[in-house]
């Protein structure tokens, strides 16, 4: 198994705050490793250094090659793409055109190509089309048919959610960073996104890191399960393990856990 | 604010979006697409060309001018709606494209010891000479502006404008003409074949019109509108779905740029000459104005825009003309905003009744203040002699206070509610319709700018996106 | 040394001028995120109402009342006149925009624009007229500094503008209302579930920004003379741009941007050329905003990702 993703010693500060300290994290090819831990862990800022919007102290390699200092869009490129805690969707552009625009990278034409419609062009559009249709049947009914032109404002919270996973598949990326995929579900869609994720990585072949609070999800889904707190790893292993980790424990409840179990 | 939750059956027919002639309206145009809106323009303007203008140069001028700034709009829709960039500086690619094409078309360089009798090239050459100068311009511009978001990028356009405007009045005046301008420009040409009037000029900046629209059409169906969007919409996201977000500002700046300078090296040879007062403040709003109230965002839009706003200038250039805009706007007004049926009536009769009414009080009351004629031009003169309080001579002192009140009264008549409002139309129409005839027809050129302003402030507010946008989110 | 003293006191004048506007636009890009085009000719009707003030009592010339009593009466008329103005137009203009895209707001700003200079030009005529202050405001040869006279206008405008900086900055500050002020320019929506009542605030917010406006226009009568319909298009840019490099949104960044750009414009035309000053003095700005974009004061905008 091929080490897909790697962070080696990434510390990230803000003025005085220390978001990551000495940062250890890896992940291999067609894994699903989640990341827990407490509010203000760091956890979404180990995606921000990892998509490069943040530039880190230490070394992070993506397929063997050093990925620090490159920009966003390049990092995207190179095949690790992210869905957002908080929804940032091209919300007045249609269902589609939000898939669609995420296909930029994969494609070529220039300016001129495409108002003349030449050759490159039009293929390239064929393509951009078919992605767009593959990625959205994905989800079943929910994002077919009739919603293809609907402006983005107009889906559901959970619709929302689903159109932010199938434009960073768009992209053609081979690893997939997802925050908080399940945040403000229902049981149902809980379920339903836990179901998403494995087929995620069964059906099309993703690798997977995935920033979770719901331990249902983090249960059903994991590999392996990182915990961090105050920016610094606790400790790694497989969902049980960690779930019974005392300093894991401790970071979620505060201490005397025995106390709190009577 | 758009609902943030809407259920499967609700979305379903949401697509059933409006009910009667709007609706059928906007099936309709989904089921046939964009290219129809092609040929209903240049069907318009061939009409309009053809059968309208008849020989009248004012005609053909403003058909010129609508189509100049159609063209404008449309480049500042790229800046502005496609991109969502603030460029407050734009007018200085047209200003550049404009005295670019006049540099290399007129005596200018002849005055450099460079080539005596200037540098006269045909227009074949001259504009792509233009073009791409100002295009290498919005390049540079928008790298520098990749530095500034949002107002920031806004505040220094403007002064990057403004700089052009002052540069090209003060800087070498004896090959840019200072404040003399420009002139002199040999117009288009090919071999010995020139377009020689402004209607010539017209045809040829329509085809660019139509040309420019099918060819934007296209880019914004394609990759480079869906990044366009995706950086307006948000840009962080959009670096990372791949997007570069600081090339396609760079390219939406540099095409923008393109358009302008077109549209200049066409309004410098019908004008046959260039100033700087050309290209000052004033232009600028009238495009943003042209963008914003056609609707940004839309080809359409811009090119509606530029025909709404530079009508409407027109038409209250005109005295005549001003007036049927100002009664005009005033009936829809009340026809808009005044509901149901019966209630408009009454507002309706009994503004009639109270002008009736006062005009024959005040005449009992004193002959000479109601002895003047109001200064409506037209028929429209008979029709209010008995209606409107006109005292005899032109005394300003009287209308100016019926101005102030009429001011006081709208804004005092937007805040009431209910019956309250219905009741405070009456006086105010009444009011308005006194001042106008007695003030406001005395200085027209006044006058029209006071319109201008009124325009703009109630259509954002009826409608701020536009009168062919659509409505947006914004994540501010 | 002379003509240095003098440029430097022409400039720190001009300076709290600017500031004076510069603040207006500050607190209402504060609370409504809006670059109010239209400030700058709040600041002319000021002018105007200071100088009706004058005639009314008699003219420069042949004043009927005390003159202390004139200015302070120009200023409250003004201050007050220009204050209700600034709210009127917040209700009838801006108010249905609140949720509208940003550049809607900009077109009706310069819709305000126009009516308000071209109202002006109607009622009042497009001459210039003159404050004449120096026909009833007499120079005071009392005070000096290195030999270069202080005129008696200079220091009215000056300590008039620094009191009003300073109770500008204790209300923002110290009071409820400021406090309030400062969570509706935070985050609105929020503000308004926190029981604050958002619209009377902005209302608030625009009434004493415009009156600021309007005081600096009757204090720009009385140093530099003369009025027209048009000032307010310069000054407001200018006042605009003292906003924004000194950080938009933020007080202190206001009076320390109006400052510098009087003194820049006071330097460049005295000792470059007055007809490329204008010139210089954007050439200038857009070296800083390039240097640093946010302003001298202002705060890089955050994101949360």
């Amino acid at each position: 198994m091929t080490r897909l993703l790697e962070l080696e010693g990434v510390s990230l500060s803000f003025g005085g705050l220390r978001a990551l300290h000495a940062l250890d994290l890896h992940v291999d090819e067609h894994e699903i490793v989640s990341v827990i831990g407490p509010n203000g862990a760091g956890k979404s800022t180990v995606f921000n250094v990892i998509t490069g919007i943040y530039e880190p102290d230490g070394d992070i390699r993506f397929d063997g090659q050093s990925i620090v200092g490159r920009r966003p869009h390049q990092i995207t490129r190179l095949g690790i793409a992210r869905t957002f805690q908080s929804l940032r969707l091209f919300l007045n552009m249609t269902v589609k055109e939000n898939v669609k625009a995420a296909t930029y990278g994969g494609t070529h034409a220039t300016p001129i190509e495409s108002m003349l419609r030449l050759p490159r062009a039009r293929r390239e559009e064929r393509e951009v089309e078919a992605t767009a249709q593959d990625v959205l049947s994905f989800f079943g009914q929910r994002l077919l048919g009739y919603r293809f032109n609907q402006p983005a404002y107009v889906l559901s919270y959970a619709n929302r959610r689903r159109l932010e996973i199938a434009r960073a598949m768009a992209t053609g990326a081979r690893l997939l960073l997802l925050d908080e995929p399940a945040a403000g579900m229902n049981p149902n869609e809980t379920h339903e996104i836990t179901e998403l994720i494995g087929r995620l990585r069964d059906e099309r072949g993703y690798t997977i890191l995935v920033i979770e609070h719901d331990m249902h999800v983090v249960e059903g889904i994991s590999d392996r399960v990182v915990a961090l707190d105050h920016g610094e790893k606790l400790t790694e292993g497989g969902f049980h393990e960690v779930a019974n980790h005392p300093g894991v424990i401790e970071a979620y409840l505060g201490r005397n856990p025995e106390a709190l179990q009577k | 604010m758009a609902p943030i939750g809407v259920d499967e059956w609700v979305a379903r027919s949401g697509d059933r979006r409006d009910s009667g002639w709007r609706g059928g309206l906007s099936r309709i145009d989904a089921r046939v697409g964009w290219w129809p809106r092609l040929l209903v323009v240049g069907l318009l303007a061939f009409v309009y060309g053809e059968f309208v203008v008849g020989g009248n140069v004012n005609y053909a001028q403003t058909g010129f001018n609508v189509v100049l700034y159609a063209l404008l709009a449309l480049g500042l829709n790229i800046v502005v709606g496609w991109a969502g960039l603030l460029d407050l500086g734009y007018i200085a690619f047209f200003g550049a494209g404009a005295y670019g094409y006049a540099l290399f078309s007129s005596h200018a360089f002849g005055n450099l010891p460079l080539a005596s009798g200037g540098v006269q090239l045909p227009a074949v050459a001259s504009i792509p000479i233009a073009v791409a100068g100002v295009a290498i311009l919005g390049l540079l511009i928008g790298l520098v502006a990749l530095r500034l978001s949002g107002d920031y990028l806004a505040i220094v356009t403007l002064f990057v404008g403004q700089a052009f405007a002052e540069a090209v009045n003060n800087v070498a005046p004896g090959t840019l003409g200072g404040a003399n301008g420009l002139f002199g420009l040999q117009g288009f040409k090919v071999g010995s074949a020139e377009i020689g009037s402004t209607l010539g000029y017209y045809w040829f900046a329509v085809i660019a019109l139509l040309i420019l629209m099918a060819l934007l059409h296209l880019l914004d169906t394609s990759r480079t509108g869906r990044a366009w969007r995706a950086v307006r919409d948000d840009s962080l996201a959009a670096s990372a779905m791949t997007i570069p977000v600081n090339k396609v500002k760079v390219m939406a700046f540099t095409f923008g740029a393109i358009v302008a300078a077109l549209a200049g090296t066409i309004f410098a040879a019908q004008q046959s000459s260039v100033f700087a007062t050309n290209f000052n403040a004033q232009t600028l709003i009238l495009i943003y104005a042209c963008l914003v109230l056609g609707g940004a965002g839309s080809i359409a839009g811009a090119v509606l825009g530029g025909v709404v706003v530079t009508v409407a200038q027109q038409l209250l250039s005109s005295p005549i003309d001003s007036a049927y805009l100002f009664y005009g706007i005033l009936v829809i007004v009340l026809i808009a905003r005044v509901r149901p049926w019966r209630h408009l009536g009454a507002v309706v009769a009994a503004i009639v009744g109270l002008g009736f009414a006062a005009h024959a009080i005040v005449g009992a009351i004193s002959h000479s203040a109601v002895a003047g004629s109001p200064g409506s031009a037209g028929w429209f003169a008979g029709a209010l002699r008995h209606f409107a309080i006109v005292p005899r001579g032109e005394p300003l002192t009287y209308g100016n206070i019926l101005y102030v009140a009429a001011i006081i009264m709208v804004i005092a008549v937007v805040q009431l509610k209910g019956i309250r409002r219905l009741i405070a139309v009456v006086p105010t129409v009444y009011v308005g319709i006194c001042c106008w005839e007695a003030r406001l027809t005395l200085d027209p050129g006044i006058t029209a700018q006071i319109m201008i302003g009124a325009i703009l402030i109630v259509t954002m507010a009826a409608r701020p996106e536009g009168l062919l946008g659509s409505r947006r989110v914004e994540v501010i | 040394m002379h003509i240095f003293i003098q440029t430097l006191v022409t400039g720190i004048v001009t300076g709290c001028l600017y500031a004076l506007i510069a603040l207006g636009y500050s607190m209402v890009y504060g609370v409504l995120k809006l670059l109010n085009f239209a400030h700058g000719d709040l600041y002319m009707v000021g002018a105007f109402i200071g100088y009706f003030a004058i005639q009314w009592f008699g003219g420069a010339a042949a004043l009927i009342i005390p003159v202390p009593l004139l200015v302070i009466f120009m200023m409250l008329v003004a201050g007050l006149g220009v204050g209700a103005l600034g709210v009127a137009i917040e209700r009838f203009a801006y108010r249905p925009l609140r949720n509208a895209p940003r550049i809607a707001p900009l077109i009706t700003a310069l819709g305000v624009s126009f009516i308000l200079e071209d109202s002006v030009l109607l009622l009042f005529g497009g001459f210039t007229r003159n404050y004449n202050a120096p026909a009833f405001l007499p120079f005071t040869e009392s005070i000096h500094i290195d030999g270069v006279p202080i005129d008696s206008v200079q220091i009215i405008v000056v300590c008039v503008s620094l009191a009003m900086m300073v109770g500008l900055r204790e209300l923002v500050n110290r009071t409820l209302f400021g406090k309030s002020m400062r969570a509706v320019a935070s985050d609105r929506e929020a503000a308004e579930m926190l029981g604050i009542n958002v619209d009377r605030t902005i209302a608030m917010t625009f009434f004493i920004g415009s009156a600021m406006a309007g005081v600096a226009g009757v204090m720009s009568g009385l140093a530099f003379g003369q009025i027209s319909n048009i000032i307010g298009f310069l000054a407001g840019l200018k006042a605009f741009t003292a906003a924004v490099v000194g950080g938009i949104g933020s007080i202190p960044g206001a009076m320390i941007g109006g400052l510098f750009i009087g003194l820049c414009e006071s330097f460049s035309s005295s000792y470059v050329s007055s007809q490329y000053s204008d010139l210089i003095v954007f050439g200038i700005l857009i070296a800083t905003m390039l240097v640093r974009p946010q302003g001298v004061f202002g705060q890089p905008p955050l994101q949360k990702v």
